[in-house]
């Protein structure tokens, strides 16, 4: 099933390489353990071979574009987020458009590790993906599991699988879920009484080690000093404590309302498995409803945040009680 | 030194008499990990044929955040640690980590309070690596499944029950009761060893890395290897063997307390004047490699990295010290520098 | 900023410091606030960091004030535009984890309002009251001798 889609993306990319367009192509190889795939900076023909695309591509690769050199020609596979990641990127003047050529295909859902290990006793020994099947070897036996059942949540929820604003599009679709995804799960989250939403959010920081495993994974954290690594003062503890774990998520969170496009690379990259894209997610539904925004999907719209307008005036003066979830 | 043997039916008798006479850590299952807990009861303990907990059991002695002292007027020092205890279930990675530890923390002229009290009230028992992972590879860097550098008793895992191998007189005094191991049973242990010494990765020649690395200190290779880096934390604050620190006051609590820092944050060696000499990712990363693997050896003649794997398993984009210490080994063989 | 004899509500008003039209009222402020009341001047309302609020809840806050100038009176132009913005966010996102917001008022002050600090600060004082005080987000310690 992956063969015709990797196959394009190899002949596209070994094309730009080969008429000189583009300095480096930015993609996934074949990683050390069956369960992982390693980033890859391909720079010839020959290595073009190796770049591969499959359900555990667990990056974000817009985050390589924060470590490159500013003048350099980058193309880069382009799944949904990754593509939605650079338009918000170029919108906010990190990189410029002309010097990315973006290599773009529909994603299929990323698998979440965590949940194949869950249904297995033993080690895993391979993976490998078929239609709409993963079939895990494990303990010398095979398992055969249906892909939804092990799609990361993020990928679950996702509303645009679907690359926007690349140069080259595979148009090999691969294998498409029946069920439409979406971020209705928030209202459960809305629903339940403030204690409960307290307890589920404390309940899920107390593990944090502060290891910063989900700002580094994250194309939109690029600030050069963060505000957790700012003294004088230092607004939040580095100490091990319950309210610098909650305010390290709430801040971060708040930091990328409007600009996270829900890829979820945070919580594949966290040590300790904590949930943290349902935060975004209630803040961008807000963008959503207050501002008819949508992070990512168009070049020329600003995020709330960066923007302002006159009609602001009518909010000013609403009752209390005016944002209802 | 002197071998027991531990029945599967005397297993619980045991156990239970060491919970309720010490305060033991051994691994326990919670929501999402294994880890080092207090046990209270004996269903807690969560030791498999293989896996290992996520964290170390050297936060044990060397906690991410510890206080050192409190301020009231005067500065003064914290009690230091004095209730004995038992580190049960300690994989030999990781109790050969600690050991190494032992030459970070325990300076002749300033040694250590902290580490060095938790440690001297502990008494180590290991568990022999009977099915070692996919990530493990303690042999590459001078270990061994079933070694017992930094053990007072290891216990070795048969299907009746369990040889115990006793090296200090501290663990003795656990096992008095116990008998002493019939021949039949250590060589069924010694059996067991050359049959998983089988699979594990050949030993690497330490002063031949340490070369290796030296020599390729000004060149490309670092920034080829740091170039899917992320610069986060997750491979230091998983690993035995790492031991920097920053101290701060936290002055709403009057206290100085200690925590865990990472050379892999670029703030890690920013300087007040502004100037980093490790700027980028790839200075960082020559540095956490080299630490490991040419410094220590240069100043204890061992390799700082024990081959738990862990770095290997949760480093968010796969990078995998094997590989690269593979690399550097045939570096100028594949053209060097591109 | 958990004291022990108080059985008052904690506020925190966080004040620009060109949105009190008149010279009494801005006195009053700098000297005769109550002790509930924490005073945190600043040069204008879109200086407010969220990381501020969050500071305030996370000590204790039982209350927050936001004080502004109203649309166009901005003495930055636009500072209160972008306060609006990303503080009634984030009072949401507080309400979301923990923090009611009936407990975050805004208040934008237009040019000729005068008189209003001193009752807008006790009404809300008598609201938060008679409400239900839980302590979630509250969870900064701090030695208890320092205050």
């Amino acid at each position: 099933m992956e063969n015709p889609r990797i196959q394009k993306i190899r002949a596209e990319a070994q094309k730009l390489l080969i008429e000189e367009k583009v300095d480096v192509v930015i993609g996934f190889k074949k990683g050390s353990l069956p369960s992982k795939m390693q980033p890859f900076f391909a720079s010839s023909v020959e290595e073009i071979e190796q770049l591969e695309l499959n359900g555990l591509c667990s990056n974000n690769l817009a985050v390589y574009l924060n470590h490159r050199s500013k003048g350099e020609r980058v193309a880069i596979i382009c799944r949904g987020c990754e593509s939605r990641a650079i338009q918000t990127l170029v919108l906010e003047n990190r990189h410029a458009r002309e010097n990315l050529t973006l290599i773009g295909i529909p994603c299929i859902g990323i698998l979440d590790i965590h949940k194949i290990e869950q249904k297995l006793q033993g080690s895993i020994s391979s993976i490998t993906e078929e239609e709409g099947q993963v079939v895990v070897v494990s303990g010398g036996r095979e398992h055969r599991f249906d892909r939804l059942d092990l799609l990361h949540d993020a990928c679950l929820h996702c509303e645009h699988p679907t690359p926007v604003n690349v140069d080259i599009m595979i148009d090999e679709a691969g294998w498409i879920p029946e069920n439409s995804f979406d971020k209705s799960y928030c209202q459960a989250f809305r629903l339940l009484n403030i204690a409960q939403r307290y307890e589920k959010f404390s309940h899920e920081t107390e593990r944090c080690i502060r290891c910063y495993a989900c700002r580094e994974a994250c194309p939109m954290c690029y600030c050069e000093e963060c505000f957790v690594d700012h003294s004088r003062p230092q607004w939040i503890e580095s100490t091990v404590e319950q309210a610098g774990q909650q305010a390290w998520h709430i801040i971060r969170a708040f930091h990328q309302t409007g600009r996270c496009v829900s890829c979820g690379a945070c919580e594949r990259a966290c040590p300790l498995e904590i949930k943290m894209t349902y935060l975004t997610d209630l803040l961008n539904q807000d963008m959503e409803r207050d501002y008819g925004f949508e992070v990512g999907m168009l070049p020329d719209q600003l995020p709330p945040f960066a923007t302002l307008s006159e009609t602001e005036e009518q909010f000013f003066h609403q009752q209390d009680g005016d944002h209802v979830h | 030194m002197s071998i027991k043997w531990l029945s599967n039916q005397d297993y619980e008798k045991l156990l239970s008499g060491l919970i309720r006479e010490y305060s033991l850590y051994a691994p326990c299952r919670s929501e999402k990990e294994l880890g080092f807990r207090l046990v209270e009861e004996i269903s807690q303990i969560a030791i498999e044929d293989s896996g290992n907990t996520r964290f170390p059991p050297k936060s044990l002695f060397f906690p991410q955040s510890e206080v050192l002292m409190k301020y009231n007027g005067i500065l003064h020092s914290v009690e230091k640690e004095e209730k004995r205890k038992i580190l049960f279930g300690v994989r030999p990675c990781d109790a050969r980590a600690m050991k190494l530890l032992d030459h970070a923390f325990n300076d002749e002229k300033a040694p250590d309070e902290y580490w060095q009290s938790k440690r001297d009230s502990a008494i180590v028992i290991s568990y022999a690596c009977i099915a070692p992972g996919g990530t493990c590879f303690c042999t590459m860097v001078g270990g061994s499944p079933f070694g017992t550098v930094g053990s007072d008793a290891q216990f070795v895992k048969l299907e009746d029950g369990f040889v115990i191998r006793i090296y200090s007189e501290q663990a003795e005094k656990l096992f008095t009761d116990l008998p002493d191991a019939q021949k039949k049973m250590t060589q069924a242990a010694n059996d067991l060893f050359d049959q998983v010494i089988n699979g594990m990765p050949a030993m690497v020649e330490k002063q031949q890395v340490h070369d290796k690395l030296l020599s390729l200190f000004e060149s490309d290779f670092w920034r080829e290897i740091s170039e899917s880096c992320l610069g986060c934390g997750v491979c230091t604050f998983l690993c035995p063997t790492c031991f920097c620190f920053d101290i701060v006051d936290e002055t709403l609590r009057k206290e100085r307390v200690r925590n865990w820092d990472s050379c892999m944050f670029r703030i890690y060696s920013l300087e007040a004047s502004g100037h980093n000499p490790r700027p980028t990712k790839s200075e960082r990363t020559r540095q956490r490699v080299m630490h490991k693997y040419a410094y220590w050896v240069d100043q204890i003649n061992e390799i700082g990295c024990t081959g738990c794997g862990r770095c290997v398993e949760f480093c968010p984009v796969n990078i995998d010290i094997r590989e690269i210490v593979e690399k550097a080994l045939h570096w100028e063989m594949i053209g060097g520098a591109k | 900023m958990k004291t022990v004899e108080s059985k008052k509500p904690q506020i925190v008003l966080f004040q620009c410091q060109y949105c009190l039209a008149s010279s009494m009222d801005q006195a009053w402020v700098e000297n005769d606030l109550p002790a509930n009341v924490k005073l945190i001047k600043v040069p204008c309302s879109g200086r407010i960091d969220p990381l501020y609020i969050l500071n305030a809840v996370q000590g204790g806050a039982d209350g927050i004030m936001v004080c502004g100038c109203d649309p166009h009176k901005c003495h930055y132009k636009e500072g209160n535009l972008h306060a609006r913005r990303a503080l009634s966010e984030f009072r949401n996102f507080l309400d979301m984890l923990g923090y009611p917001s009936d407990r975050f008022v805004f208040h934008w002050m237009g040019i000729n309002e005068h008189s209003l600090i001193q009752p807008l600060l006790s009404d809300f004082e008598n609201k938060l009251m008679n409400a239900d005080l839980e302590k979630h987000l509250d969870t900064r310690q701090v030695d208890q001798e320092y205050f």
